[in-house]
């Protein structure tokens, strides 16, 4: 059945490339670069002996010892870089012309003296230049050491990491040459693949990727496979201009969202790619790689299958990005953060049923952060999952203390739901603080009924048997269908704010009223926020809505506050009655 | 590698630009690559064409298929490539076809326009089979009418 196998064998299985198809759990969740983290500039090249050559087998740029070593004359210009070699090793004059014009890499071995010899991998960078890396060889030399030497992807037939490196490292250093543009370009939902198809498929895949891609781009780049789902494409040619940078870019990302079919499956995937194009933005060959990196964040974070350039403010994000993800991971230990809680009231009587906890973070020196911004870094970097523990403890702790009518919500990420110990961590929550399970309501978004709908059905289940109500937050915002609300046990729809407050509109207007109707057919209650003033709320009153909450009742609520607005008889009779 | 037989329709949006004439003598340059190369890659099919799209049925063993595929996937002379429908056959359905061709049958375009208009341009809604049968339905009347005369 699958004539792939010897080669996924060799990617997949050998010992000399263990890593060969796995991508790293940072690339996955689109956190802060990679590559910022670590930056390790050329760092491979410095360490080589090299030769770029030309069409015409002359020598574009090489590092003095190369001449040395091979024993070839250096000075002389009378003969090209391919006569010189065939004068001084004519066993091999074939061989080296063959493989000088060959656009297959190939490996050559020379006899220096009678005691020395040496190894020339000889890697296509296009149709005319020739990367030539020498290594001598000395005894005991494993097979495993030259694999690592090497200068080709084995699974891609690409080129490796270490050929750009070394590539990028002679093509700068060539005179008044210098490299155009960098693309960085990342598989999306690759991951997918390999956790679904198995990484034998995966692997094959990469392999009809690679050769899409080469020919999605121009003759004369350079593309090699970094490693994992990541592929790099370099363009050297100066005269280009960005348009056609752009141009290659727009094409690549087209070509690979189309579909593929591999050993009898359709497979859809997507790719997003960052460019760093050598002159305003870029101004050394050694940060096109960081700045590429950069731009590809900003490609992913767009939503993906998408490129982006490089820009300043870039690079500005991701240093600010990551400084918040450190003082994050530092928060909770700090006692940062705090909750403070909105009532919510119940309409036709306008009496207090509850309150919803909400997040607030208070830094050292930046003060308050909106949730807006830290929450979907810590979701992003998974610190959500301690994050969210903390607030369902410190919430029942809260709720515990207060009449026993009252309830408390509690807002989830769609990310702990990807935490097989999520639902025990509700039980512990009630067990430690020993609140009633019906006093307590988590609010989840549409989003979380996307990814892997199946999972989440069973952990609701068993949050809703243990007596844990469920709210649909934000409705109206999101992707749910109809079908996966009626599916899943939901007892509250919360109407999102942006349907509510200020000038209602028509179209708004009608849309609450469909979700109120909605919520009465499935037999769930419906919550309006985000209600500011009278006339909203009586309209909404007036149109069903059972419950409400917003600036107008309350703003949210310091716990040491929630004693007193109780209390207060005052509230019902002024402020709610018509 | 087992002797299944898979079928593979797809529709996809003509990139080409040019006179009529031009169009046809482009489309005349796929169909005999693809006749050659089907006929040695035991792939057989059909291709439909207007001016605004493509619909193609290829049946073959599966590796010849996809590798044919994806040489199809790496043309720029079409985007938007959406595959209808893949799976294991039976039987094939263009069998004396290497590539056969509906480009120019008033009929079958018509038909095709209407299954785009019906379906709003919408992707998910053309149902493959109804590609298939169309292909399939203008090349036995064309066969016939070959004979007839």
């Amino acid at each position: 059945m699958n004539s792939n196998l010897p080669l996924e064998k060799e990617a997949g299985g050998s010992e000399l490339h263990p890593s060969d198809n796995e991508v790293s759990a940072s690339q996955q969740h689109g956190t802060v670069p990679s590559q910022l983290a670590n930056a390790e500039p050329l760092q491979h090249g410095a360490m080589a002996t090299y030769a770029l050559v030309d069409g015409e087998a002359s020598i574009i740029s090489a590092n003095p010892e190369f001449s040395r070593l091979l024993d070839i004359d250096a000075e002389c210009s009378q003969l090209s870089f391919l006569e010189k070699l065939e004068q001084r090793y004519p066993e091999n004059a074939n061989e080296l012309a063959s493989a000088l014009s060959d656009t297959n890499s190939s490996t050559i071995e020379l006899q220096i003296t009678s005691n020395e010899h040496c190894r020339l991998n000889i890697a296509a960078i296009d149709s005319d230049r020739r990367l030539v890396v020498l290594e001598p060889i000395k005894s005991g030399h494993s097979e495993i050491e030259h694999v690592k030497l090497s200068l080709i992807d084995p699974l891609t037939q690409l080129g490796n990491r270490r050929q750009l490196d070394i590539f990028l490292e002679s093509w700068q250093s060539a005179d008044g040459k210098q490299v155009a543009a960098l693309m960085l370009m990342d598989l999306d939902r690759f991951k997918i693949v390999n956790d679904t198809l198995g990484h034998g498929i995966g692997d094959t895949l990469l392999k009809v990727v690679a050769q899409r891609a080469r020919r999605a781009i121009r003759d004369d780049d350079l593309i090699v496979r970094l490693g994992g789902d990541e592929f790099v494409i370099v363009h050297t040619n100066k005269d280009q201009s960005s348009g056609s940078v752009e141009k290659v870019a727009k094409r690549l990302v087209e070509m690979i969202s189309r579909p593929f079919l591999v050993d009898g499956h359709q497979i859809g995937i997507g790719t997003s790619v960052g460019i760093a194009v050598l002159g305003d933005e870029t101004k050394n060959v050694a940060d096109l790689m960081r700045h590429a990196d950069l731009a590809l964040y900003e490609s992913k974070s767009k939503g993906r299958g998408t490129y982006s350039f490089f820009e300043q403010t870039m690079e500005q994000n991701a240093l600010r990005r990551r400084d918040l993800e450190t003082s994050l991971r530092r928060a909770i230990g700090l006692k940062q953060f705090s909750l403070v809680y909105q009532p919510q009231v119940q309409l036709s009587q306008g009496v207090v049923t509850g309150f919803e906890a909400l997040i607030r973070w208070n830094h050292e020196t930046l003060g308050l952060i909106s949730p807006m911004d830290f929450i979907p870094l810590a979701e992003e970097t998974g610190q959500i999952v301690s994050i969210g523990e903390w607030v369902l403890n410190t919430a029942c702790k809260e709720a515990v203390k207060w009449p026993e009518h009252l309830n408390v919500a509690v807002n989830v990420s769609p990310v702990q739901f990807e935490s097989e110990s999520f639902v025990n961590s509700i039980q512990d929550a009630l067990t430690i603080s020993g609140l009633q399970p019906n006093r307590l309501e988590i609010e989840i978004t549409e989003s979380v009924l996307i990814n892997n709908p199946e999972a989440v059905f069973k952990q609701l289940e068993k949050i809703k048997e243990m007596g844990v109500s469920i709210a649909m937050d934000d409705f109206g915002t999101g992707y749910s269908s109809l079908s996966n609300l009626s599916n899943f046990p939901l007892s509250k729809i919360k109407i999102d704010q942006s349907f509510v407050r200020g000038e209602q509109t028509e179209k708004s207007r009608a849309l609450v009223n469909a979700i109120i109707a909605l919520g009465v057919n499935l037999g769930m209650d419906t919550l309006a926020e985000g209600v500011e003033t009278q006339d909203q709320y009586m309209q909404l009153a007036n149109d069903g809505c059972k419950a409400a909450q917003g600036y107008l009742i309350s703003k949210p609520l310091q716990a040491a506050s929630i004693e007193k607005f109780i209390s207060d008889q005052s509230f019902n009779s002024v402020k709610i009655d018509p | 590698m087992s002797n299944a037989i898979y079928r593979l329709i797809y529709i996809s949006n003509n990139c080409m630009e040019g006179s009529n004439a031009e169009m046809q003598n482009e489309i005349q340059c796929i169909l005999e690559f693809a006749r050659k190369a089907n006929s040695a890659a035991g792939i057989s099919g059909a291709l439909m064409f207007n001016n605004g799209c493509f619909a193609q049925v290829l049946e073959g063993p599966q590796g010849p298929l996809e590798e044919t595929f994806e040489r199809i996937q790496c043309d720029m002379r079409h985007d938007s490539v959406v595959v209808l429908s893949y799976e294991e056959i039976a039987d094939r359905g263009f069998d004396n076809w290497s590539m056969a061709y509906v480009g120019y049958n008033a009929d079958s375009l018509r038909e095709f326009e209407n299954i785009k208009t019906e379906s709003g341009f919408d992707t998910d809604a053309i149902p493959a089979e109804r590609i298939f049968e169309i292909l399939q339905e203008h090349l036995i009347d064309a066969e016939n009418d070959k004979l007839a005369a």
